[in-house]
């Protein structure tokens, strides 16, 4: 079944077939191509430079949907890689292995640099490691991030990161794409960042309207959050977010609930927050679970790994290195554990959301660290119910259907009674008993 | 007399209730029947008309039939009931002091604590793995060669239980195939089994920080051995829990759903009313 289409997401998928097309065309353009992570992105610098930037992550978690991820984790595996380790990693040197071919059926150029800017998680850098083994000739490009230990962005840690950026990446930088740095340039794509950020955040926090006009976790993941981090920077970003936000307004005023494969959300029963990554090789059939049980998601801190803008920060040209310095700090995955929890106490409270659900994810530490005590808190805090299932990024042999069900029965159960005093299904309303 | 019927749906059994429905509720009979292979569906319009039939009744002339569990599976019912709430009603009812319900089946087990009477107030599953499940422990028994109703006594006989992997089934069951082949004594794997399962229920009971005194419920609250290790590790870990299982607890879903059948029944009276 296809999913119903609105133009910012044929807008989406024109932009990411465009990029895709360009990557493919270096050879012709002469464009430097910069493997990056999304966690802590220089996506602003790297286009001020007129590089691509290509993201494993992502091709990792598009060959999940495409059900391509089993034979890629396959390969890795059987090159040596430990069933433990992260499967984006597995599935994004197994695609290497097997040809570099990306999401739309064309192959991804190599890389002319690697740039490791990562926050919060440790894989990124032996994952880069072995992308250097496999390609020599690419640059390395080191940004360290310090994690935020303090619970706040320290000055000397800012000072720390813009020296990185000006004694390494941008060196760097120059010397592959053989264009001086322009700070005016950076800063035309600092604004046009900072413009779209207020969009996104106009989105978000359209889930405070109920029924809510989105689904914060799945539609997220899958429209409202992807394009930011390839595009940010861009008049198309952009344009795209405005495109999304006329739609978003729409649905508000018409008292429209999200779109889901299969069309706009009917019921709106249980309003939820969602702590973890999806699944991404059953995602379709994942996010079915929910919504047939009219189960929204108003909130997740996955959508926030790229940039958290809820507490108002912007990219700003102001102090251009500054800004992506305090940019790469402020991410979800650099923040520790109370900070992250006091982010999701904000989003229940205020998207008025009656459950909280973590997806632990079985080959992520680095994101599942700490996921039971933030359950336990929010729990005690707040007193609603909280789930927990268990899934994988894109190793589909992690993926028990039946489990998450069981889990997710009780977890409904719960929050129905909790809310309505419904304690099931009759031909009756529910509300006699009460 | 009015009789009312709850229907208990599980992965492995399905346990029927039939119950004598007044200010005093009685149970008249209960059935348990293993699904085995067998198609759930016409398996439990049989156990139901064989039931009607050996008390000289008529479906028509039940009260109210209710499911719970797998729900979809009983094509003959009024009404349906969260499995959560059937198995608080069924230990609740005939033992009102009960604050918490260990639910045992044989996908998991799941902890309950209860507030104004038999309501839910919280709830907490084991995790993931098989190795907190009856199933898990109907799997062992087939390697130690003894039936499912003999684990209990002999878990009691053991002198030194054996140390196997809690986090696990597949662990668990390796360690149990290579102490067979070592000749460890069947009473210690079967007590060294059930400090696993029992290991992870405690757990819950701490983690939800539960009031006693707490009923068990479903299939495996029946295993003896089980029961008396739940009972020690809970004191060891000092959580001062009066812990129980009575004769019919393994069926308190299918009891609860036909309690709150008959309650329902009369609620829609009053308010047609």
């Amino acid at each position: 079944m296809d999913i119903q289409k609105e133009n910012s997401m044929i807008k989406q998928k024109h932009m990411l077939a465009e990029q895709f097309i360009e990557l493919s065309q270096v050879k012709e353009t002469g464009k430097k191509v910069v493997y990056t992570f999304v966690p802590g992105n220089l996506t602003e610098l790297i286009y001020a430079f007129d590089m691509l930037p290509v993201y494993p992550e992502i091709n990792s978690l598009q060959s999940g949907m495409r059900q391509k991820s089993k034979e890629y984790i396959q390969e890795a595996e059987d090159m040596g890689y430990s069933e433990d380790v992260c499967s984006y990693v597995k599935c994004d040197i197994g695609m290497m292995l097997q040809g570099n071919i990306g999401p739309t059926g064309q192959q991804l150029p190599n890389p002319d640099i690697l740039l490791l800017s990562y926050t919060g998680c440790f894989v990124f850098m032996k994952w880069f490691e072995n992308l250097k083994q496999l390609y020599p000739n690419a640059e390395i490009a080191m940004l360290h991030i310090p994690y935020q230990e303090s619970g706040k962005i320290e000055a000397n840690a800012v000072k720390y990161i813009k020296d990185q950026l000006i004694n390494e990446v941008i060196p760097t930088f120059e010397k592959v794409s053989g264009q001086k740095f322009d700070n005016d340039k950076l800063g035309e794509k600092m604004d046009l960042s900072a413009k779209a950020e207020e969009l996104l955040i106009e989105i978000f926090d359209s889930a405070e309207n109920t029924p809510s006009p989105i689904d914060a976790y799945f539609g997220g993941v899958y429209y409202i959050g992807p394009i930011f981090t390839a595009f940010r920077g861009s008049e198309d970003c952009l344009e795209y977010y405005q495109e999304l936000l006329k739609e978003v307004n729409y649905r508000v005023a018409n008292k429209l609930g999200p779109i889901t494969p299969e069309g706009y959300m009917k019921e709106e029963k249980f309003r939820l927050v969602v702590e973890g990554p999806p699944n991404w090789t059953h995602f379709r059939g994942f996010w079915k679970l929910f919504y047939d049980m009219g189960a929204v998601f108003v909130g997740s801190t996955y959508t926030r790994v790229g940039g958290v803008y809820d507490d108002g920060f912007r990219h700003s040209s102001n102090d251009s290195i500054k800004s992506m310095a305090e940019y790469c700090l402020g991410c979800y995955t650099n923040r520790n554990i109370p900070q992250r929890i006091d982010l999701i106490e904000s989003f229940i409270t205020k998207y008025k959301a009656n459950g909280f659900l973590v997806n632990s994810i079985k080959s992520c530490n680095s994101f599942s660290a700490g996921q039971l005590v933030m359950m336990r808190d929010l729990e005690e805090r707040l007193e609603i119910p909280v789930g927990f299932i268990e899934t994988d990024l894109v190793d589909p042999r992690y993926y028990s259907y039946s489990n998450i069900k069981n889990r997710l029965d009780s977890f409904f159960q719960m929050l129905d009674q909790r809310q309505s005093f419904n304690i099931g299904d009759d031909i009756v309303p529910d509300d006699v008993l009460t | 007399m009015e009789y009312t019927l709850g229907i208990d749906v599980g992965s492995s059994f399905i346990k029927i209730a039939l119950i004598e429905y007044s200010d005093n509720p009685k149970i008249i009979e209960i059935t348990n029947e293993k699904i085995r292979k067998r198609n759930p569906t016409i398996l439990i319009n049989k156990a139901v008309n064989d039931l009607l039939e050996r008390h000289n009744l008529k479906y028509e002339e039940l009260l109210y039939v209710a499911s719970t569990g797998e729900g979809e599976l009983v094509e003959r019912k009024r009404g349906h009931f969260y499995s959560m709430t059937t198995h608080a009603k069924g230990a609740f009812h005939f033992h009102p002091e009960t604050k918490t319900v260990v639910d045992m089946g044989a996908l998991f087990c799941r902890v309950m604590s209860l507030e104004s009477g038999s309501r839910v107030k919280n709830y907490a599953m084991t995790g993931q793995c098989a190795s907190g499940s009856g199933q898990f422990l109907e799997n062992i028994t087939r390697y130690l060669g003894v039936t499912i109703d003999e684990v209990g006594p002999l878990s009691l006989e053991s002198k030194e239980p054996a140390k196997l992997s809690g986090i696990c089934a597949v662990l668990a069951e390796t360690d149990v195939i290579n102490m067979v082949s070592q000749g460890i004594a069947t009473s210690d794997i079967i007590k060294g089994i059930h400090e696993s399962i029992a290991r992870r229920i405690v757990s819950l009971l701490s983690k939800l920080k539960v009031e006693s005194p707490v009923a068990l419920s479903g299939g495996m609250s029946q295993d003896v051995g089980l029961v008396e290790v739940i009972k020690q590790l809970a004191d060891e870990r000092n959580l001062s829990l009066e812990i129980f299982a009575t004769k019919n607890c393994y069926a308190n879903g299918a009891i609860g759903a036909a309690l709150w059948g008959g309650y329902r029944h009369y609620k829609l009276l009053e308010v047609a009313q």
